[in-house]
Parts: C-alpha cells; sequence; structure tokens
C-alpha cells in the first residue's frame, strides 16, 4: 500500500484521517454531552416502552453509566493485558477507543458492555492485523469450551453492529509510534538531551493512563504523544522549553506555542483527574444495570438478533442466561 | 454447450435442426409445434408458471437464454410510454436518473419484483406525462419516416445505377460485335491482303478498348454519399455541438499536515535520524524494507497534527 503513495507524502497519516475529522471534538463538554443524548434516548424509549419493573429510579443515569463504563473499560484493558499472544500496544490502543466511540453515540443499557469490549477487543485485532483465530481470541476467557462457542457467537454477532456504529471509520492512530519518532528526533535533533530513553519508561506510563480518559477523543496521537514526552521530560526535572522552540520551528509562532502549552496542560490534568470508580458503586451501577436488562430481555434481544431466526433468537438468551459477568470475573 | 431444447416435448436442436423455439411473456421456452398443439384455442397457461398467455404473443426465440427475449419484449413496451430523451431534461444528471430509473423497472419486470408496484409506478407516470409521450411519440414517428425516405431514395438511386451500368455494357458488347462483324465483312469483301485487313481490325479493336476504359474512368462526378446524405451538407440528425474543454493542468499536491515540517525520506540518513533506529537485516530488506521507511513514518507519525486546534 503504501509504495503507491508519493514518496515522503503520507497520505495515510492522521491529518487526513477520519480520525481527525470525525472523531476528534473540540472540548470536554460536546463529548458529554453526547452521552448525556445516548443516555436520555435510551431512557424515553424505556419509559416508553411502559414495561411494569421499568421507572426513572431503576434506569442509569448519565454519571452511573459513566462508573460503569470506567469499571468495563479497565477490563477491557486487563484482559487485553493478560491477553495470550501479547497483544501490541496499538490492537490494545485501538480496541479502547473503539469502546469509547461506541459509548459515545450509544447507552450502556442498550448494548451490554460485557459483550461490546470483547467485540471491540477481537475487532481491533482484525483491523490492526494482529492476527488471532475467533477460537484463539475466546480460548484467552476462562470458560468452558461451550461458554467459549456462545461468546464467539455473540462476538461475532454484534460485531457488525459494532462497525456500523464506528461509521466504518476503522483506522485508529495510536500515540505509540509517535512517541517513537519523538525519541528519534530527540536522539537526532537535540543533543543537550543526554539520554532520550530515560524518558521512556514514564512517557509509555502516561500514554497508558490517557488511554483510559477521553484525550484520544480530544488530541492529536502526535499532541498525546509529546505531552506524554514533556511530562517524562517534567519528572525527571528536565526542560524542554528549546526542543519546541528550535526544533519544532515554533520560536516565530507564539500563538501557536501558547496554544500547545495550553491543550498540553488540559491533557496533563484530564490523565491526573482519573480515578477507578469505587467497588461498592460499580456493584451497585452493576445491579441495576442487570435488572435492567432482565427487563427488556425479550425485546432486546429481538432488535439485535436476526429478525426472522426464531433459532438464533432463542439460542442467544439462553446464552445470555448462562454467561454472565462472573465467568469474566475469573480473569 | 446444453442443447437447446423444448421442456415439454423434449425435442433439442440436435435431434431436429429445424426446430423453432418460442417465446411468450413469461420468459419460458416452448417448440412451435408445442406451442401450435397447447394454443390451438388462442390462449391457455403458461406449461412451466401457469401464466395465462395468448398465441399471438409467441416470439420465436432469438437468443440462448428465454429471459432475455422476455426483457427486450418488456423494455419495447416500457419504452414505448418512457419515450423522453435528453433534450427534455434540463441537466444531464436529471437525464441519467431518468434512464436508470428506466432500467429499474425493466428489471423489476423482467425478475419478477414489485410487479404490482412497479405497474402503478408506470400508470401514474403515463397519466403524468401524458402530453409529452404524445408529443415525443410523434416526433418519433416523423424522424421514423424521414429515415424511411432516405431509405427509399437511396434504394432508387442504385437501382438507377444499376441500370445505367447494364445499359453501358451493352452497348459496349453490341460495338464490339458490330466490330467483329466489319472485320467478317471486310474479309469477304475487300481486296487487301487478309493480314492487313487483320491489324486494321486490331488497331480498331483497341480504340475501341480504350474508348471504354476512357468512359469508365469518366464516371459522372457524384454528390451523394452511398448513404443517400448530400455531399457538402450539414446534416440535421447528428447536431455536433462543440464543447470548450480547458486543458487539464497539472497542480503539485498539497497537503497540510498541521505540523512541523518532516524530513524527506532520502535525507533521512544524511541528517543522522537513521543512527538511532534498528538496521534493517538483510532478510528484511529483501521484501523492499529500509530502516528508513519505519523511520520516516515514526516521525511523519509524531508531527502530523501537533499543531491542530
Amino acid at each position: 500500500m503504501r509504495m503507491h503513495l508519493p514518496r515522503g507524502r503520507g497520505l495515510n497519516m492522521y491529518h487526513n484521517s477520519s480520525q481527525k475529522k470525525f472523531w476528534t471534538y473540540d472540548k470536554e463538554e460536546t463529548l458529554d454531552k453526547l452521552r448525556l443524548e445516548a443516555n436520555q434516548k435510551f431512557c424515553s424509549k424505556a419509559l416508553s416502552s411502559g414495561k411494569p419493573g421499568i421507572n426513572e429510579s431503576t434506569l442509569l443515569n448519565e454519571q452511573e453509566e459513566k462508573v460503569l463504563f470506567k469499571h468495563y473499560e479497565k477490563r477491557l484493558l486487563d484482559f487485553c493485558a493478560v491477553f495470550k499472544p501479547v497483544m501490541p500496544k496499538s490492537v490494545v490502543g485501538t480496541a479502547c477507543m473503539y469502546f469509547r466511540r461506541f459509548y459515545l453515540n450509544n447507552s450502556l443499557m442498550e448494548y451490554h458492555p460485557r459483550t461490546i469490549m470483547l467485540t471491540c477487543a477481537y475487532l481491533s485485532c482484525k483491523v490492526d492485523e494482529f492476527n488471532v483465530s475467533s477460537t484463539q481470541f475466546v480460548g484467552n476467557l476462562q470458560e468452558s469450551p461451550a461458554g467459549q462457542e456462545r461468546a464467539v457467537d455473540q462476538i461475532l454477532e454484534y460485531e457488525l453492529l459494532l462497525i456500523q456504529q464506528l461509521n466504518f471509520h476503522l483506522v485508529v492512530h495510536n500515540p505509540y509510534r509517535p512517541l517513537e519518532g519523538f525519541l528519534i528526533d530527540l536522539k537526532t535533533r537535540y543533543p543537550l538531551l543526554e539520554n532520550p530513553e530515560m524518558l521512556r519508561k514514564s512517557a509509555e506510563d502516561f500514554l497508558n493512563r490517557a488511554t483510559m480518559t477521553d484525550a484520544g477523543l480530544l488530541f492529536s496521537p502526535s499532541q498525546i504523544a509529546l505531552t506524554a514526552v514533556l511530562n517524562s521530560a517534567a519528572r525527571a526535572g528536565l526542560k524542554m522549553d528549546v526542543y519546541l522552540n528550535e526544533c519544532m520551528g515554533l520560536k516565530e509562532d507564539k500563538e501557536t506555542l501558547s496554544k500547545m502549552y495550553e491543550s498540553m496542560r488540559r491533557m496533563t490534568s484530564l490523565v491526573k483527574a482519573y480515578e477507578l470508580p469505587k467497588a461498592e458503586e460499580v456493584s451497585i451501577c452493576k445491579q441495576k444495570l442487570e435488572r435492567i436488562y432482565a427487563e427488556f430481555a425479550t425485546n432486546l434481544k429481538r432488535k439485535h438478533g436476526y429478525e426472522d431466526d426464531d433459532h438464533v433468537v432463542k439460542r442467544q438468551m439462553v446464552a445470555d442466561e448462562e454467561w454472565t459477568d462472573d465467568d469474566l470475573d475469573a480473569l | 454447450m446444453d442443447d437447446q431444447g423444448c421442456p415439454r416435448c423434449k425435442t433439442t436442436k440436435y435431434r431436429n435442426p429445424s426446430l423453432k423455439l418460442m417465446v411468450n411473456v413469461c420468459g419460458h421456452t416452448l417448440c412451435e409445434s408445442c406451442v401450435d398443439m397447447l394454443f390451438v384455442r388462442g390462449s391457455g397457461n403458461c406449461v412451466q408458471c401457469d401464466t395465462p398467455l395468448r398465441k399471438s404473443n409467441f416470439r420465436v426465440q432469438l437468443f440462448e437464454d428465454p429471459a432475455i427475449g422476455k426483457e427486450v419484449e418488456i423494455r419495447k413496451k416500457v419504452l414505448k410510454i418512457y419515450n423522453k430523451r435528453e433534450f427534455d431534461f434540463s441537466s444531464l444528471t436529471e437525464y441519467n436518473d431518468y434512464l436508470e430509473q428506466v432500467e429499474d423497472i425493466v428489471f423489476n419486470l423482467a425478475n419478477n419484483m414489485d410487479v404490482e408496484m412497479t405497474k402503478q409506478k408506470m400508470e401514474q407516470y403515463q397519466r403524468d406525462n401524458k402530453d409529452v409521450i404524445q408529443r415525443n411519440k410523434a416526433k418519433l414517428t416523423r424522424e421514423q419516416e424521414e429515415l424511411e425516405e432516405l431509405l427509399l431514395q437511396e434504394q432508387q438511386d442504385s437501382e438507377l445505377r444499376r441500370l445505367e451500368t447494364l445499359q453501358e455494357e451493352q452497348r459496349q458488347l453490341q460495338a464490339k460485335r458490330k466490330n467483329k462483324q466489319a472485320l467478317l465483312d471486310e474479309l469477304e469483301n475487300s481486296k487487301l491482303p487478309a493480314a492487313v485487313l487483320l491489324a486494321q481490325h486490331k488497331d480498331r479493336a483497341a480504340h475501341l478498348e480504350t474508348q471504354i476504359e476512357k468512359q469508365k474512368q469518366n464516371v459522372k462526378p457524384t454528390n451523394i454519399f452511398s448513404t443517400g446524405i448530400m455531399m457538402g451538407q450539414t446534416v440535421s440528425l447528428a447536431s455536433v455541438s462543440r464543447v470548450e474543454e480547458v486543458l487539464y493542468c497539472y497542480q503539485p499536491l498539497y497537503i497540510d499536515t498541521y505540523g512541523p515540517p518532516v524530513p524527506e525520506l532520502d535525507q533521512l540518513g544524511r541528517k543522522g535520524f537513521l543512527n538511532h533506529v534498528r538496521a534493517a537485516s538483510l532478510q528484511d530488506q529483501a521484501g523492499g524494507y529500509t530502516s528508513g521507511l519505519a523511520c520516516h513514518r515514526a516521525i511523519q507519525d509524531a508531527f502530523s497534527g501537533l499543531f491542530s486546534l
């Protein structure tokens, strides 16, 4: 593919990607608004369905959804971390980004995060050319062979929905390669820094933590990587202003420079503000979520199943009952 | 190749080379004798799909696949109604949409999809566009007449030419015969030696030949093409409008990377970037990989979109 492109142009880079065009937002409020909309859309649908067990208090509000989202996101990362064969970082980043993008426009109450997170991981393996067969993939679940087969069925059932909800924008640009690029550039053009490799550890750490925030939906991967480098340098007590001024050519362009500092500051606070949800909160929300799914079990299944295919629908219901969160907890 | 045959009496083209296959609106085949037998009363049902058919609607199957015959029939019918032409539309896009719509209808009817709906749509269209259809029909017939007239004239002209050449040939034949007769007469009556007479005759014959040759070359200059179109006259049927096109001018591709400039791929080694990446092994290089590619990509990724927002 790359051979057909004009040399040194980089047509398949971030700057003309779908990520920049459709999945990079200007501020956090926009993201919150989208999530609130998704939540409200489902709530009004649920309330109008007239189910006896559904009222305002049984549904999750948007804060509770956030708690559960964080919980399942962590689970997704944990699942990827122990995955055999070892998953490359970019695959993990892509999976996480899919998960994030999916629940930007969908409610957790509509599509169960347990299924979606596995589907995201599975899809990202495919997209990022990390070749794992479906059997091998579910082999990573601590499950009986029958349970694994059910998991495959579910993943395959939701895969197309996921792709559609991602608007078929499957290429995700992760900040890992930009980090490598910066390290190479630092080694080459910034001799002031004696040992750039020492920045790597904490920079990578920063990137991993940034994955669990909205940074990927707000900033370009190169900005995230640069912030990681500068943060790591600051931690080591190093000043990097000269690098920005000289090597990035920002000496003359004070406006861009201040904007850069501003977005780096925002990103850093975003990453610092992240904390894992509390276990008791999670368990309360989870109970609520399961109750909602139990209530909607029949008609929700109807919706995603192959509508006319009775036996598929039935089998899915059975599968859902048997395959619960606790199976995953065994991880 | 599958041998074509009648599905009812199982006769094939191989066994009966004069077998005539017929096809009706439903697209199913029957041979001529079966048609004669089954449709004695002028109408009946298709053996294969039970569609009520009329005997008069049977056509000789021209194509190997009977479905094509059916489609041709349908297309003829549809185009009778959908007879708008390009200049009835303000833009090419509209015309193309219209053509596509026609294709959709033909496809639907030929493949039995939404037949009722499509028929309704056609009727609706026919009602809505009655005037246009009538007008275009009249126009079409007028054009048809013009064409036929042209053809007729051409036929007459060629007939005339044929007669002329025939007459010419006869005249020449007569002249030759006269010449021969003259020789015989002279041999009979003249006192001159035969050799002289023969030489004279030969002379005359040669003279005659050259005259004929000359006449042949002397064909009247025509002012009509073989197609019957007058020379030096622009043809009304094909009005060629010249479209002025601006010549394509190459613009070098410019891509905004929203970031600092990236060093060119071939400069990486000189500027020392390659000292900091893993050198490509011999095996890597066999596939065309160089360490510069990975290095370049990493730096491109690092700089791309750095200044956006």
